[in-house]
């Protein structure tokens, strides 16, 4: 296989507890991510679902260098971005796009919908079209879906579902690879959601883009996504192939949160096993010990407080070599179907 | 009929003109019943659960028309301080955002108890001691401990348990839900929807539940009432409605969600934008964004007619209903 896109390993990021106004000590630290390892493969899509608080957002932007890692490396290509600078930076920045969750507050509602669009081209002159800027612009209005005579209106002006599709032809306007996509539906209306959805998915053929989807949606993110995350408190803990997770999950906190996700379906209600978790997730500035989720687990045992499960494919689960083979990290991970199968139509 | 909603209309006068916000709503919620009114942002299903209430803010708000009957009465003949007795302490309402909804500079005590204090005239001691009581019923662990606390002090999820508390303290007849878990995690989202359903049947109160998740609404309702620019277009009993839906409208909104349980392919995307409220299209609302339209639908405005076989009270307000049933 080609070497993938994007390879992230060990990422951490603290943000330090201080006290004192003038002689700053640290108390400790919020640990938003605390070791998060993944890889991307060209034109794949692999979506990351997580409750608020996880960490979801801040790899994110880390991916995009808005927020610099504490440690860890990210590779595109081959080379770690979180040591680049100056121009090095700029070229990586321009193939790793991002799509915010908030069309309302991510677009500057003083420019008009062309400047919004056409801005990267004036920090990346290099790939900014010779001579008709506006046409180019046009056409990346058409591209998204919108009206191209639209390019002189304001933000206001338009409704929530088009706003996203403008926050999407900015990020294309430089061609990148890889977008990044933080919780881009989740403020849309039903209706409104599934136009965007396709759009995504009709971009990513014809662009051959590469997407990291986060969403706290399970069933958005299974419908877009190849391969699938799931992170608890700043880390992953179960990672595989959307069939692998959704179908055959083995990490108890997966099995919670798939059988918590209410199904349109009012016969499901009574042959359905739900699975409620006690209690709140716990605060990261103060993890727990070993396993993060043996709080919250019905399956915790001794074992799970002194040592920390790695996220791997588990030693009993390998011999089986079937879906539910893939990497999760819980000492006693064993497969639980938790989505009622798909009755055969 | 605990609760029934005759031709309801509402309207906003605007300086860029009159928005008709609700056009003519009809429903009805028994006691231990859930209704379930879905629809997207705009659609009237909040402005008509605040005109129930009697929280609607008018001006700029006006009831053009229509009548609410609450245990046999009528509401809106109702003075101002005839209702504020029955609010509060007959019907109740929960809000999407916890936090917004508390008082961020009073313990939860404090409210809790205020709710005993002006409407049961207790003193202050013992509106504390039925804080506490009803902070253990919507279990919030060490309630001693924490009535002292304040709002921000509390999880997303224990305040939203803190805001049944208080819609459930004068144990109301009819509880009005909006939105109570859309700003909630999925596993919080779901013991919280317990919560309130085991409340409901406790009490055997009638609980009208406002969201645009057609997930929860299966989840939990009796009953559905799919709401489109202020009219009600489809209403039926929850099986009937997800099994085979009798307006386009209701279709669209399943076929575009994506399921958990299946990797779809391209996903049913209902075109268009929902229309503005100052200029709602003449004929069915729906009609410039159906596949079903006919000319027929851009001239009448459909009555809600009646939809068989039915396992209850089915109806759409669609001229092609049959055609959608059994499409």
């Amino acid at each position: 296989m080609a070497e993938p896109i994007l390879q992230v390993s060990g990422l951490v990021k603290h943000y330090p507890l201080t006290t004192g106004i003038l002689f700053k000590k640290q108390v400790g630290a919020v640990k938003a991510v605390d070791g998060v390892d993944f890889e991307l493969e060209q034109g794949e899509t692999l979506g990351i679902v997580g409750e608020s608080g996880c960490g979801k957002s801040t790899v994110a932007k880390m991916l995009v260098n808005l927020e610099k890692p504490t440690a860890g490396s990210i590779k595109y290509k081959g080379e770690d971005i979180t040591t680049l600078s100056g121009k090095a930076l700029r070229t990586v920045r321009r193939n790793i796009q991002m799509v915010f969750q908030d069309p309302y507050t991510s677009l500057n509602p003083r420019m008009t919908v062309g400047d919004i669009i056409g801005e990267p081209y004036d920090i990346h002159p290099e790939v900014a079209p010779k001579g008709d800027r506006r046409r180019k612009v046009q056409e990346l209005l058409d591209v998204v879906g919108l009206n191209p005579e639209y390019i002189n209106r304001y933000p206001h002006q338009f409704s929530g579902g088009q706003r996203q599709r403008i926050g999407i032809a900015r990020g294309l306007a430089l061609r990148p690879e890889i977008i990044v996509a933080d919780e881009p539906v989740s403020a849309l209306d039903v209706s409104i959601q599934a136009q965007v959805i396709n759009l995504l998915d009709r971009l990513q053929n014809d662009f051959d883009l590469s997407y990291i989807f986060i969403a706290h949606d399970l069933s958005i993110v299974r419908h877009i996504s190849d391969r699938v995350g799931v992170m608890y408190l700043g880390r992953i803990v179960e990672i595989g192939k959307d069939a692998e997770i959704y179908d055959h999950p083995t990490h108890p906190y997966t099995q919670a949160l798939l059988s918590a996700v209410p199904l349109p379906d009012p016969e499901a209600r009574e042959n359905r096993e739900r699975i409620i978790l006690a209690g709140d997730v716990p605060s990261p500035t103060n993890i727990p010990s070993g396993c993060r989720f043996r709080t919250r687990c019905w399956k915790a045992q001794d074992r799970c407080v002194h040592e920390v499960p790695l996220l791997a494919v588990p030693p009993h689960l390998r011999l089986l070599e079937g879906p539910q083979a893939h990497d999760s990290a819980c000492h006693f991970a064993e497969e639980k179907q938790v989505v009622p199968a798909e009755e055969p139509e | 009929m605990l609760l029934e909603v005759r031709d309801l209309h509402v309207e906003f006068r605007t300086r860029d003109g009159v928005a008709k916000a609700v056009n003519g709503v009809n429903y009805s919620v028994d006691a231990g019943e859930t209704l379930a009114v879905l629809g997207e942002s705009g659609s009237g299903k909040s402005v008509t659960a605040q005109t129930v209430m009697g929280i609607l803010d008018m001006p700029p708000g006006r009831i053009t028309a229509g009548e609410i009957l609450f245990q046999g009465k009528d509401l809106l003949k109702l003075k101002e301080e005839e209702r504020r007795k029955i609010r509060g302490a007959e019907m109740a309402m929960i809000f999407q955002d916890a936090l917004s909804s508390l008082n961020p500079v009073l313990s939860v005590g404090d409210q809790l108890g205020e709710m005993f204090t002006v409407h049961r005239g207790m003193s202050k001691k013992d509106a504390r001691a039925k804080a506490v009581e009803l902070m253990d019923h919507v279990r919030i662990p060490a309630a001693k401990e924490r009535v002292k606390q304040y709002p921000h002090q509390f999880s997303g999820g224990m305040r939203q348990r803190i805001m049944i508390a208080m819609a459930l303290a004068l144990e109301p007849a009819l509880i009005i839900a909006d939105e109570p878990t859309t700003a909630l995690d999925v596993t919080v989202q779901a013991q919280v929807m317990d919560l309130l359903a085991e409340l409901q049947r406790e009490y055997n109160m009638g609980l009208i539940l406002i969201t645009h998740d057609l997930g929860v609404v299966a989840d939990v309702a009796d009953r559905i009432a799919v709401m489109y620019a202020g009219r009600i277009v489809e209403s039926a009993p929850v099986h009937d409605i997800y099994k085979a839906p009798a307006h386009p409208y209701t279709r669209g909104l399943l076929d575009s969600i994506p399921r958990l349980d299946q990797k779809g392919q391209e996903l049913y995307a209902i075109k268009g934008l929902p229309p503005s409220l100052m200029h709602i299209p003449k004929g069915c609302a729906f009609h410039p964004r159906c596949p079903m339209a006919q000319d027929v639908c851009r001239t009448d405005e459909p009555p809600l007619y009646e939809v068989t076989p039915s396992d209850g009270e089915r109806g759409s307000a669609c001229h092609f209903w049959r055609e959608c049933l059994h499409g």
